[in-house]
């Protein structure tokens, strides 16, 4: 499982960041960074969660 | 608007004054945003009880100000507005909201608006949209009144599960809400606002008695971690979407109506390449935003672009100066489709980014393809077009004539 961002398509709102944190964090010019790049299945319910929350589309799970 | 209140300025001059800056900000904007931070006078004073004083505010127009604000919500507390110390806003769930209250809430409300939701309830919002387009017909028309209000009102109304004939009240609850203190007196916005808590909440006990399958059901029936919602948490949150996401989108599709009227090469193109609708849309949300400010209130002092804004003051934050600011999009006062169309603030940023954001754009773009499809040529109408003067959060018109100019019937009439 594979936590992936399309900087095409990010407008960098930070919705990821502020909701799973446990998943990413914001870089200094407010850029989200994927802090777990292979989360475990324990991560995978809050790592579907943010690709569906994400309103740019920009996140997704690659199995 | 944006100036210093003498003991000699009128309530008339200032009533005309705030007409002449909200019908058209961009000029005030222009002028003001080198200066900005800025502190002004943000409502005069005996304008509601308890503002005997005149209030003020710092204005944030440059782009990367609002963006760092925005991004900044530990700093800048949506929570400790003034206005709903003193009465004259009820204090509104989320957009009114810091953490963790707003953490807990927003992921709750979030499923029910992610773009999977937008998109499975695309179809019913083209049937709406093209039911409305059969009445309309072609010629003259307000398509304010006829187009640009009832859409998002019906789907908010659908989304709530609210009944149809409830509707024209729901605009008038609506525009009260977000009109000036100038226009509107506080007491009559303290009766809008219990007639609108009197009705959820009579909704919210009906659904609790009989659920069904909307939004005020899955609120009434919400459980974070083993807690469920209070009432006033639900009536707030319906509360809100009725006033952030009717006027809103009417304004968005309407600005976008008005750019596109002032363009017929531009028409031509879209209609034969629909890949420049979602660009059309995001440079509309830029040039002319559908929010243009909102507050914010400091929590410590904080330096932005050099000037120093002391603990505890109330902050304006200019999202439609922002998204004309010069050292973000060049030529700002062009609209145009090869520019970076991410980096605009019209639905705010941060915490707090617009939550229907998926919705209005559907909206939008469910609008403009059911136009194109039907209409070769949009042109004037006769009646002039109206910019709404009584909100100062808000930009969009009030009344907006366009004619419809429908496809030339190919009859094959035999002799
Ligand atoms: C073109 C249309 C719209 C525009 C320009 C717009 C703009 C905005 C902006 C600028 C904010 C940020 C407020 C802040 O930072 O304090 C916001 C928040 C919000 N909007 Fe929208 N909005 C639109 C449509 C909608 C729709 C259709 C809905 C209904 C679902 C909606 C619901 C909300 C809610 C609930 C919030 C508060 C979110 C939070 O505080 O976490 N908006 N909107
Ligand atoms: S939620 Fe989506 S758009 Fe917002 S910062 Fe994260 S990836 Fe980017």
């Amino acid at each position: 499982m594979r936590l992936v961002i399309d900087r095409s398509k990010c407008r960098k709102t930070g919705q990821c960041a502020y909701l799973h944190p446990e998943l990413f964090r914001t870089d200094t010019d407010g850029s989200p960074i994927v802090r777990v790049e292979h989360p475990g299945e324990e991560l995978r319910a809050a790592a579907e969660e943010a690709v569906e929350l994400c309103p740019s589309g920009a996140i997704a799970l690659e199995e | 608007m944006i100036r210093e209140i003498t003991p000699t300025t009128t309530p008339e001059q200032l009533r005309a004054e705030l007409a002449a800056f909200l019908a058209d900000p961009y000029p005030t904007y222009r002028q003001m945003r080198d200066q900005t931070p800025l502190e002004y006078v943000f409502l005069p004073p005996g304008i509601a009880p308890g503002i005997d004083e005149p209030m003020r505010a710092w204005a944030l127009m440059k782009f990367s100000d609002v963006y760092n604000a925005l991004r900044d919500h530990e700093t800048f507390s949506s929570a400790r507005n003034p206005l709903v110390a003193k009465g004259i806003f009820p204090p509104l769930v989320l957009i009114l909201d810091d953490p963790p209250r707003h953490t807990r809430f927003r992921r709750l409300v979030n499923k029910a608006f992610t773009l999977r939701r937008v998109e499975a309830l695309q179809p019913w919002i083209a049937r709406v949209a093209h039911q409305l387009l059969d009445e309309i017909g072609s010629g003259e028309v307000d398509i304010v009144r006829s187009y640009t209000i009832p859409l998002p009102i019906r789907v908010i109304a659908h989304l709530l599960g609210i009944p149809e004939e409830d509707r024209d009240t729901f605009k008038r609850w609506s525009d009260t809400f977000i009109s000036s203190l100038v226009s509107i007196p506080l007491e009559q916005r303290m009766k809008n606002t219990q007639e609108m808590v009197e009705y959820f909440g009579r909704m919210a006990a009906a659904r609790r008695a009989h659920g069904a399958d909307d939004l005020i059901t899955a609120l009434v029936e919400a459980d974070i971690e083993g807690e469920s919602l209070q009432d006033w948490e639900i009536l707030g949150f319906c509360i809100l979407l009725l006033i952030a996401g009717n006027e809103t989108t009417t304004n968005l599709i309407g600005n976008m109506l008005n750019i596109l009227v002032d363009r017929p090469e531009l028409w031509q193109q879209l209609r034969e390449d629909r890949s420049l609708v979602e660009p059309v849309i995001e440079e509309t949300l830029r040039y002319e935003s559908p929010v243009q400010q909102l507050s914010r209130v400091t929590t410590r002092e904080v330096v932005l672009s050099g000037v120093t804004i002391p603990e505890g003051a109330m902050v304006s934050v200019f999202f439609g100066a922002a998204n004309r600011d010069p050292q973000e999009f060049p030529d700002p006062d062009e609209f145009r489709l090869d520019r970076d169309l991410r980096n605009h603030v019209a639905f705010g940023m941060g915490i707090h980014y617009c939550l229907g954001a998926p919705l209005a754009r559907a909206e939008a773009q469910i609008t403009l393809n059911a136009f194109l499809d039907r209409f070769p040529r949009l042109t004037r109408g006769t009646a002039p077009a109206v910019r709404q003067t009584t909100s100062p959060i808000v930009y969009g018109f009030q009344q907006l004539p366009l004619v419809l100019h429908p496809r030339e019937q190919r009859y094959a009439f035999s002799h």
